[in-house]
Parts: C-alpha cells; sequence; structure tokens
C-alpha cells in the first residue's frame, strides 16, 4: 500500500516535469546595444506562457518615459488534425538614454504558475553626439530582423554624394601578429551611417595568399547591427567571415576586397512638403565603390629546431593512441588508432610516426577528420589509422608514439607521448577445413636499412708510412741468409757423408787385416789342436770380414740378409755357397762335442776359409 | 745412429731459418707507442658513441704522427662517412685499400660511400687474363705474400737438400722436380708483393675532396671549361704545374684541375 502510493507520487512529479519541459517558458529581452545620448528607444521583454506578474528591471543611466506597457498575442492552429495553440505576451518599455557612457538594464523577471523566471541583465553602450531622431522608430525594433531593402534611416546628405565615413568597408583581423599556422579569423563589414543602401554589385572578396582559408559565415541575408565605431553609431554588417591559418612566414599583405555599393540618396532638398515624398522621385540612386584599407599580417616562424615529431600542429591537442584489439591471432588484420583532439591546425596534421614491429606487414595510414572551423581554427579530432597483419606469433612491443604541437598559449612546443603498446599475437588459426597441410610461408630476409660496416677495432700497431718489407735492404739480407743457412746445411751433410764414406772404407781395408790375424790365431790353435778355440776364431774371422767389408751390422747379421747383401754385391753362388757352408761349419763344430774334432777337416776348412776371403777380397 | 743425428740437425737448422724470417719480418718498423694506442683508443670509444667529430679528431692526430695502418685509415674512412664527407671517405678506404688490397670491410665501404658520389664514369676493363691475375695478387697483402715467399724459399732449399742428399734415387729425383716448381711460385710470391709495394707507392692518384671543382682546358682560370668534375671521383695525375694538375679521368678525358681540390690516395 504505501509502496504504490509511493509510486504514484513518483509518478506525478515526473509528469509535471514532463508537462513543465513540454511548454518551455522563457523571458526574452530585446533591446539595441549602442544608443546615442538622448535617444528614446525600447526594450521589449517577450514570454511565451501567461504571467502573474512582471518584476520590471531596474535601470540606471536610463531614463523611463512610459510602461511597462504589456500587449498579448494568441494563436491558435489545427493542421490536419493537430491542434496547437501559442501565447505570447510582451512588454514594453520606453526609455531615453540620459547621458554618454554606460547604461545598464538590471534584471527582470516573470512569475509563471508560480514560478520565477529571469533574464539577463543588459549594458547599452550611450554615444555621445548621435545624430539619430528620436523620433526614428524603426532603428529601435529589432534590428536583427530587418532587411536591407527596409532599411530606413533619415538621409542627411541632399547634395547625391557618399562620404567615406557614410559608408565603408573594413576588414577585421583577430590578430595581426602570429606564428606560422596559428588561425585568424577575418571578418569583412559593412559600415552604414545615415544612408540607404539600395543594393550591390561587383563584391570582390580577398584573395588570402599565402594563407589556408576557410569560410566560416556566408550570410544569405545582410542583417545590419548596431555598432559603437569610434564614438559613431554605424549599422553594421557582416559580409563574410573566414578562419585563415598561415602558411609562410614575413609580412604577408592581404589585397583589399572591393564592393560597388547603391544608395538611395534624396536629391532636391530646399524646401519639402509632405507631397514631394508622394509625388516626385526626390530620391536618386548612387552609385560608389568601397575598398577596404590594406592589412598586413606579421607571420613568425615558429621556433627552431622543432622537435623530432613534429606535425606541423599549431593549437592545443591531447592524443590518444589504441589499439584495436590487445590479442591477436597472427594473419589477421589489426590497427593501431592515434586520435588526436583539440583545436588548431587539425586540417594540416600530418600522420605521427608509429614503429609498427618490422615484421608485421604494414598498410597505408587511414585518415578520418571530424571537426568543425570556428575562431581558433579546427576543433574537433582528426583520427590516423595504422592498419598492419602481423606474419608471426609472440609479443611485440611498440614503442611510444610521441607527437609534438605548438602550443600557442604557452609558446612552445609540448609533445604528447603514449606509453608503449604491447601486443600479443596467438597463434593464427588454420586458413579452412581442407587437409593440405600448409607450411610457414617462405620469406627472404628483408633489409631493413644498410649501413657500413662497423670500424676495425683492431688493436693494431702503427707503422710509419713505408712499412712494406718486400724490396728493402733486410729483404735481401733475408734471402742471402736463407741462400747461405742452405749452402750450410749442404756443406755439413756432404761432411758427413765424406766421413761415414771413410770409415766404410777404413773397415774395407782393415777387414782383410783383420781376418789375416784372425786366420793366424786360428792356424796356431790347429797347430795346438785346440778345436773349440780354432772354430771361434774361424768364425770370428769369417763374420768380421763380412761385416767389415759389406758395412753390416753385427746386430743383422743373420744369414738371408748375409746372402742377399753379397748377391746385390754381385758374389758368384759357388763362393756364397761355400762362405755359407763354412759358416754352418763353423756353429756345428762350437756346439758340437771336443771329442768330434778331426785336425784334416779343420786343416781343409781353414784352407777353405782362406780361398774364400781371398776370393772375396778381389771381388768386393 | 749417425743417420738419425743428421736428420735432427736438418731439423734444427730448418726450423732456425723459419724463425730467424718470422722474427725479422714481424716486428720491423713496428714502433706502437702508447700515445698512439691511447688516441686510437679514445678514437674507437668516440665512435661508437657516436660522437665523430671527436672520433676524427684522435684518429687525424694519429695520422699526423706520421703513424698509419689499414685499421686507422678504414676507420677514418667510416668517420667520414657517417659525417656526410663522401669525398674524404672515399680517400681514406682507397688508402686503406692501397695498403691492403685484401681487405673486404674497405671494399664492401668504399662501395658504399661511392654511391654517395655524384660523377659516375665508365672504367675500361682490361684484359680477363690480367683481371684476374690481379684479383689474386690482390687477394693478400704485401708482407702477406712476402712471408709466403719466404716460406716458398725455405721448402725449395729443404727440397734441394733432400735432392742432394737423400740416398733414395727416385726421391732425388722427385724432389728436385718439386724444389724447382716450389722456386717458380716463392718468385712468383715476391713479384706479388713487389708488385703490392709499387701500388702502395703510386701517387699518381688523387680523389676530389672539393664538392665540386671545374676541370679547364689549360694550367690558368681562364682556360674553357671542359667538365665538372664532383666530390669522391677517383683522378689519375699526370703532371703539375703550379697550383695546378693535369689529371686523366678513368675513360681516358684529360684537363686541368686546380690542386687544392684533389687529394692524393
Amino acid at each position: 500500500m504505501r509502496r504504490s502510493l509511493f509510486s504514484k507520487s513518483v509518478l506525478t512529479v515526473i509528469c509535471a516535469f514532463v508537462a513543465l519541459f513540454a511548454r518551455a517558458q522563457s523571458l526574452t529581452v530585446d533591446a539595441p546595444n549602442v544608443v546615442s545620448a538622448g535617444e528614446v528607444f525600447q526594450i521589449v521583454y517577450t514570454v511565451n506562457a501567461d504571467v502573474d506578474n512582471f518584476n520590471p528591471p531596474t535601470l540606471s543611466g536610463l531614463t523611463l518615459l512610459a510602461g511597462p506597457t504589456s500587449s498579448r498575442m494568441q494563436s491558435y492552429s489545427n493542421v490536419n488534425g493537430k491542434s496547437s495553440s501559442s501565447l505570447e505576451l510582451s512588454y514594453t518599455l520606453v526609455v531615453r538614454a540620459a547621458s554618454a557612457g554606460k547604461a545598464k538594464i538590471g534584471q527582470a523577471s516573470v512569475q509563471v504558475n508560480g514560478k520565477t523566471i529571469s533574464c539577463r541583465a543588459l549594458d547599452i553602450d550611450v554615444v555621445a553626439g548621435g545624430n539619430q531622431s528620436s523620433g526614428n522608430q524603426s532603428s529601435h525594433q529589432n534590428s536583427q530582423s530587418q532587411d536591407n531593402d527596409q532599411y530606413q534611416s533619415q538621409n542627411r546628405s541632399s547634395n547625391g554624394t557618399i562620404s567615406d565615413t557614410d559608408a565603408f568597408l573594413s576588414l577585421n583581423l583577430s590578430r595581426t601578429s602570429v606564428v606560422k599556422g596559428e588561425p585568424i579569423v577575418a571578418t569583412l563589414k559593412l559600415y552604414v551611417k545615415n544612408v540607404n543602401i539600395a543594393g550591390f554589385e561587383d563584391v570582390k572578396f580577398p584573395v588570402f595568399n599565402g594563407f589556408w582559408s576557410q569560410e566560416l559565415e556566408v550570410p544569405q541575408n545582410i542583417n545590419f547591427t548596431r555598432e559603437n565605431y569610434h564614438g559613431q553609431i554605424y549599422n553594421s554588417a557582416v559580409l563574410r567571415k573566414w578562419v585563415l591559418l598561415p602558411q609562410k612566414t614575413g609580412s604577408i599583405n592581404i589585397d583589399p576586397a572591393e564592393l560597388v555599393c547603391q544608395f538611395q540618396v534624396r536629391v532636391g532638398g530646399g524646401r519639402r512638403s509632405m507631397f514631394d515624398d508622394f509625388f516626385s522621385d526626390s530620391y536618386q540612386m548612387v552609385k560608389k565603390r568601397l575598398f577596404t584599407k590594406q592589412s598586413t599580417i606579421a607571420v613568425k616562424n615558429l621556433p627552431s629546431p622543432a622537435p623530432a615529431d613534429f606535425g606541423g600542429g599549431v593549437g592545443q591537442m591531447q592524443m590518444k593512441v589504441s589499439l584495436s584489439r590487445d590479442s591477436i591471432p597472427a594473419h589477421e588484420a589489426g590497427s593501431i588508432t592515434v586520435e588526436l583532439s583539440g583545436s588548431g591546425n587539425l586540417n594540416l596534421l600530418e600522420a605521427p610516426k608509429v614503429n609498427i614491429p618490422a615484421d608485421f606487414e604494414q598498410y597505408d595510414v587511414k585518415t578520418t577528420n571530424n571537426y568543425s572551423n570556428g575562431a581558433a581554427g579546427m576543433s574537433g579530432t582528426k583520427t590516423f589509422e595504422f592498419p598492419f597483419i602481423p606474419r608471426s606469433e609472440g609479443v611485440f612491443e611498440i614503442p611510444a608514439v610521441t607527437y609534438s604541437y605548438y602550443d600557442i598559449k604557452a609558446g612552445k612546443y609540448v609533445t604528447l607521448s603514449s606509453g608503449p603498446l604491447s601486443i600479443k599475437v596467438t597463434k593464427g588459426s588454420a586458413t579452412g577445413g581442407s587437409a593440405v597441410i600448409s607450411g610457414v610461408s617462405k620469406q627472404a630476409v628483408a633489409n631493413l636499412g644498410s649501413d657500413i660496416r662497423y670500424i676495425s677495432n683492431a688493436s693494431s700497431r702503427f707503422s710509419s708510412r713505408n712499412s712494406m718489407f718486400v724490396g728493402k735492404a733486410m729483404f735481401f739480407v733475408c734471402i742471402l741468409l736463407l741462400a747461405a743457412l742452405t749452402w750450410l746445411a749442404d756443406r755439413m751433410l756432404v761432411r758427413r757423408a765424406r766421413l761415414r764414406g771413410d770409415v766404410r772404407r777404413r773397415a774395407n781395408r782393415r777387414a782383410n787385416k783383420v781376418a789375416n790375424a784372425r786366420l793366424k790365431q786360428a792356424s796356431g790353435y790347429l797347430a795346438k789342436d785346440l778345436g773349440s778355440a780354432f772354430y771361434e776364431e774361424l768364425h770370428k774371422a769369417l763374420l768380421g770380414y763380412i761385416s767389415d767389408k759389406l758395412a753390416i751390422k753385427f746386430s743383422d747379421m743373420q744369414r738371408d740378409t748375409i746372402v742377399e747383401t753379397l748377391e746385390a754385391h754381385k758374389v758368384e753362388k759357388e763362393d756364397v755357397d761355400n762362405f755359407i757352408s763354412l759358416l754352418d761349419d763353423c756353429e756345428m763344430a762350437r756346439y758340437s762335442s771336443a771329442s768330434a774334432y778331426e785336425n784334416s777337416a779343420m786343416n781343409a776348412q781353414y784352407m777353405k776359409a782362406v780361398e774364400v776371403i781371398s776370393s772375396f777380397e778381389s771381388k768386393l | 745412429m749417425k743417420y738419425l743425428m743428421s736428420k735432427y740437425s736438418f731439423k734444427v737448422l730448418a726450423g732456425a731459418a723459419l724463425a730467424m724470417i718470422v722474427l725479422v719480418i714481424f716486428p720491423y718498423g713496428a714502433s706502437a707507442s702508447s700515445e698512439t694506442d691511447m688516441l686510437w683508443r679514445k678514437g674507437n670509444d668516440a665512435y661508437s658513441m657516436g660522437d665523430y667529430s671527436v672520433a676524427l679528431e684522435n684518429y687525424l692526430s694519429i695520422e699526423k704522427l706520421d703513424k698509419v695502418n689499414e685499421h686507422l685509415y678504414f676507420n677514418i674512412g667510416n668517420t667520414y662517412y657517417k659525417l656526410g664527407n663522401t669525398g674524404k671517405a672515399i680517400l681514406y678506404y682507397e688508402r686503406c685499400l692501397k695498403l691492403n688490397p685484401a681487405n673486404q670491410d674497405a671494399s664492401v665501404n668504399l662501395e658504399i660511400a661511392r654511391m654517395g658520389a655524384t660523377d659516375k664514369i665508365e672504367t675500361i676493363k682490361g684484359v680477363i687474363f690480367v683481371e684476374w691475375i690481379r684479383s689474386i695478387r690482390n687477394a693478400f697483402s704485401s708482407n702477406q705474400w712476402c712471408l709466403g715467399g719466404f716460406v716458398l724459399l725455405l721448402v725449395t732449399a729443404l727440397l734441394f737438400l733432400v735432392y742432394r742428399h737423400f740416398p733414395v734415387l727416385g726421391i732425388r729425383k722427385l724432389s728436385f722436380v718439386l724444389s724447382c716448381i716450389v722456386l717458380v711460385f716463392a718468385i712468383i710470391a715476391f713479384i706479388f708483393s713487389a708488385s703490392l709495394k709499387a701500388v702502395a707507392n703510386d701517387t699518381s692518384y688523387s680523389i676530389v675532396t672539393a664538392s665540386h671543382s671545374n676541370v679547364k682546358s689549360a694550367p690558368n682560370a681562364t682556360g674553357n671549361n671542359l667538365f665538372i668534375l664532383h666530390t669522391g671521383t677517383k683522378v689519375r695525375t699526370i703532371e703539375s704545374a703550379g697550383e695546378w694538375s693535369r689529371i686523366e679521368l678513368a675513360d681516358g678525358r684529360q684537363g686541368w684541375i686546380t690542386s687544392v681540390d684533389i687529394e692524393q690516395i
């Protein structure tokens, strides 16, 4: 129960709010912003609802002449069965500006359904010496709704000419000293005073050479507002408004704008009757060419040196860097988005440098603009998208993206930096369900850059310029030394060989002698009939002779070597056989019993040995 | 026994000879002082830090002491290249290659540096056989050829001794033939070594180091301009007259150039 009550009350409040906002009441005020001293004008308050009570504003510097007088306007309409009604209540105050200076209109408020609605306070410039007639009612009306053809103003000139102070063109520049790329707002305005304008012709807008220009306002209707221009009240109209971005440095001239204006000028002058206005054509069309003055803008260059990552931006900017996905399968497309937001020359920004890993396939940068033109250049965002396709798995680090712009307010370069980004590339899904075994796509090792080879770090000896050995004295000394050494070695070898030859010859020569001595000894033993000693001596004599004669070492004294050596020396087979049989006999006798020695045999063997040795002696 | 003795003494002799040659060749002219070593290390450190102008200063002060080698020239070339002075870089790479034509790094870097040179001059190719011989010669430095020549000469001597004293006739014949062949190779090695030395001492080639220079028809400023040479171009000087040098390009064109615009390799 309580709950339903609560919900009902909430519903009621919501309904009330809906009803309230469905017909939002507002109180608007309308008054000229510039008047001349002593001028009588109206202040009109309008409210679109039934009003319980109107609290008039406090006035300072103004004298209230009449009012507030209220008027009520109500209308009903039925369109296609839908009926709507509107109600407008207006309160008019007629005041006079007392003296030159600032006049203030305080806050006024109305009470609608017990609710107070108030409207803003106004400041009004009161200009001394204005020529506005107090009787000219139309000028006090809402000047915003007036068209130039309907504009009425008392014509002071009666001689048919328009002076430069009556009508002129002016190009207002928001700044005349800027840095390159800093936005300037240029406003082309027409100022008139006391003349009627019938029309324009031949409008030539300035060509902004050296600037990137963009039209901000291209009004279809020329709306005049009152403006205080150097203490004079003029009716001014904005013809066109541009935003300019200087593209070069130095002082740049802006060519004058031109326009031919047609004025309605009353002719005749003198005595005027009230009929003249109706019956005689007392107005004359006067054409006058209006120019703006040539204006000059001093453009300074941006301070140098600019940071390496300066992208041409001038203004105020923020940067947001994001990856489309933090984790991405290999061979699928991803992107890094750099969003630059703020105000300034967004249209002229260059893409920041993003170091996408070299292993990724990279594509062209996609640029998306989302900004609107305004007094501060462009404001909004500019988005750079860097598409890529990773080709291998792993975790890749993308270094922080840095971007510099020139901050006009701070007067220095500001570097924006994102943190380093990390992207994880997972294994790509197999393409399709086919049974084909897909290998890794092979690719050549790509050169990322080229450079000269690194310096030599060899700890090297330095030498005077001509350090090549060949052809120097030392070179020839070395060659001679080598030749001398070779010669020396040769001599040494020759001498050694000769010495060895001597030893052999001596042994050869000695062989017979030694053999003879041994044979003599053996014959002695034979005479004494000492068989064992005889055979020993005979064996020694035979072997010693052969050893000395043929230069065979005692250790090599085998039967086969002896036979081979003898045959090599071309000894007759008979002698060799005799020699071998003698050796056999000696060896057999030496190791047999003493009783076996026969004197006759020993004698025969002795004779045979002498014979063999003498035979060898003649041949070896 | 005596035989063994003789073989042993032979080895000792050969070893002594080789050791002597090595000892004589290598320390020859090597006079590394602590000053040059310090400058060298400072230069290398500065280069690795990317401070090329400081590196260059150190390297050049070694060169000013008249102490050079191929590595120094190579590093100076690299430093000039990094400083953007293509002409000087080419000059020093050429100087490095003049000392050791077998320096691969210098050839590679010279190729890279030449890409930055403006002038493209068609060189007249020699006979293929001569080019081939030259490429063999350039495979080693002069001192390497010289050392190789001595080693071959030593082998010749050993083979000669074998021929003279080995008892087996067949081996003696073989070693004689071999010793003759090896001697021919030793002589070729010495010829290559001498030829490389001649190349290194050849002062006739220069590199244009001025950014551009007018080549005139006569050794005075009023002569007709024949052509313009840019930095990095190799020219051969034929003669000099005062401040002018008569030069010839690789394609055979000749003219006079102011001597300050070129620098001898």
